[in-house]
């Protein structure tokens, strides 16, 4: 099902992503073979990219650049703290076994659990403000999350990209709930594996906060891989 | 002393995104969230589905150090392209019966961005040319361009809708980008 003749035609639903996921692999795998098809991909992508332009044109909400910018600004003062590297969580010190329950874990997280680094420490609790050491499931990877107030945020560094098509998801886990909930935080490491992502809502009631892999658009309970776990109280 | 961001271009101003600069982030913003919103609002219909959109795909362009890559065509290009990607991510996520085309909002509330600069000009003038072409295309094809860029349809479902055969739906795709294609570069769009 690899040949020209199975893909002639595919070039225009392909850049209009209007390909269901399975077939679009299928066809950027071809892509990597067909030269006719490579072309016609190049020559049918400047339309596809010029039609957004079409929209009627509106602006924005000005109060939306307010919340963008105040999350960005929050996670940009994390990436620029001086002293033990901002993009980087301290130090663990002090490992214990911790169990996940109440939600359904991947098959291939419960292998993870055990292969993987488990680690639960609360360091750095000071006036307002601490930071919790969260569990990670890739060894040399490490992540945590700094509570100033109400507000939480995750910092990783040395994160693996996630699988090919997919993205983390941050979930929360209220204290008394049984399973885990989906916030809008979706996000793929920088180059260097590092990661810093707010936290929505108030953290105080927050029981775990975890770290899935799920598809592109995020999921609303987890499907994928457990890479962290970081247990607030 | 400091340095002008805004005078900068978009492919230097994202360098210094890359590295965690918030301020740098702030004129990307300014500069491509009308288009960006504008997009959105057309895909989701309604102005909290669009608002949603944007702030996603800003925020994860911000978290993801601004993988940029020059090569595959503008700044603006590569976010619109993270707008239209988050946008049918969600589309997708609600039941295909679910979906609502029209806007939640009577055109009063759809105010149009001012044309300020020569550049907001110059878009104005491609973005025309953009709707034209569309425009002209037979209806078979413009429609299924339409369903499926700004619908988020799949081929397949736009086949069941339109009860055509998929081949003839991607047939339809791949013919009318091609003549959208031609008529674009006659017009120097761009693109």
């Amino acid at each position: 099902m690899s040949g020209h003749e199975h893909w002639a035609d595919s070039a225009g639903a392909y850049v209009l992503e209007a390909m269901p996921p399975d077939e679009r692999e299928a066809f950027e795998a071809h892509l990597t073979t067909c030269a006719a098809c490579r072309e016609e991909v190049e020559e049918l992508r400047p339309a596809a990219a010029a039609l957004p332009m079409a929209s009627p044109p509106m602006l924005p909400p000005p109060g939306l650049k307010d919340r963008i910018m105040a999350e960005v600004e929050r996670e940009a003062s994390l990436v620029a703290q001086p002293g033990e590297g901002a993009d980087r969580p301290r130090p663990r010190r002090r490992a214990r076994l911790t169990m996940l329950t109440g939600w359904r874990l991947a098959p291939v997280a419960a292998g993870l659990l055990i292969a993987g680094v488990l680690v639960g420490a609360m360091v750095g609790r000071g006036a307002g403000s601490h930071s919790v050491e969260a569990s990670v499931m890739v060894p040399g990877a490490s992540a945590e999350v700094r509570v100033d107030g109400d507000q939480g945020t995750l910092v990783a560094a040395r994160l693996p990209a996630p699988p090919r098509g997919r993205v983390y998801e941050i979930w929360v886990m209220s204290k008394g709930s049984k399973a885990p909930r989906p916030t809008s935080v979706l996000f793929v490491p920088r180059g260097d594996g590092s990661a810093v992502a707010a936290i929505p809502g108030d953290v105080s009631d927050v029981h775990q906060v975890l770290v899935t892999d799920e598809p592109r658009g995020g999921s609303e309970s987890p499907t994928g891989r457990l890479l962290v776990s970081a247990t607030m109280s | 002393m400091g340095l002008d961001l805004r005078s900068l271009a978009d492919e230097e101003v994202i360098q210094l995104v890359r590295r965690g600069d918030a301020r740098a982030f702030e004129v990307i913003y300014e500069r491509h969230s009308p288009a960006a919103f504008s997009l959105a609002y057309r895909m989701m219909g309604t102005r909290a589905g669009a608002e949603d959109v944007t702030q996603d795909a800003f925020l994860s362009m911000w978290r993801s150090g601004a993988r940029y890559d020059r090569a595959r065509g503008s700044v603006r290009t590569w976010v619109l392209g993270i707008v239209h990607h988050r946008a049918i991510d969600a589309l997708r996520r609600v039941m295909v019966h679910d979906r609502r085309r029209t806007g939640d909002e009577g055109i009063e509330e759809r105010f149009e961005s001012e044309v300020r600069t020569d550049v907001e000009a110059a878009r104005r003038e491609e973005a025309g040319t953009v709707r034209v072409a569309l425009e002209s295309l037979p209806s078979d094809q413009s429609q299924v361009i339409e369903l499926a860029y700004f619908g988020g349809f799949t081929h397949t479902e736009i086949a069941d809708m339109l009860d055509a055969p998929v081949g003839t739906v991607k047939g339809r795709m791949r013919l009318g980008l091609k003549k959208m294609r031609a008529q674009l570069g006659e017009g120097r769009v761009a693109v």
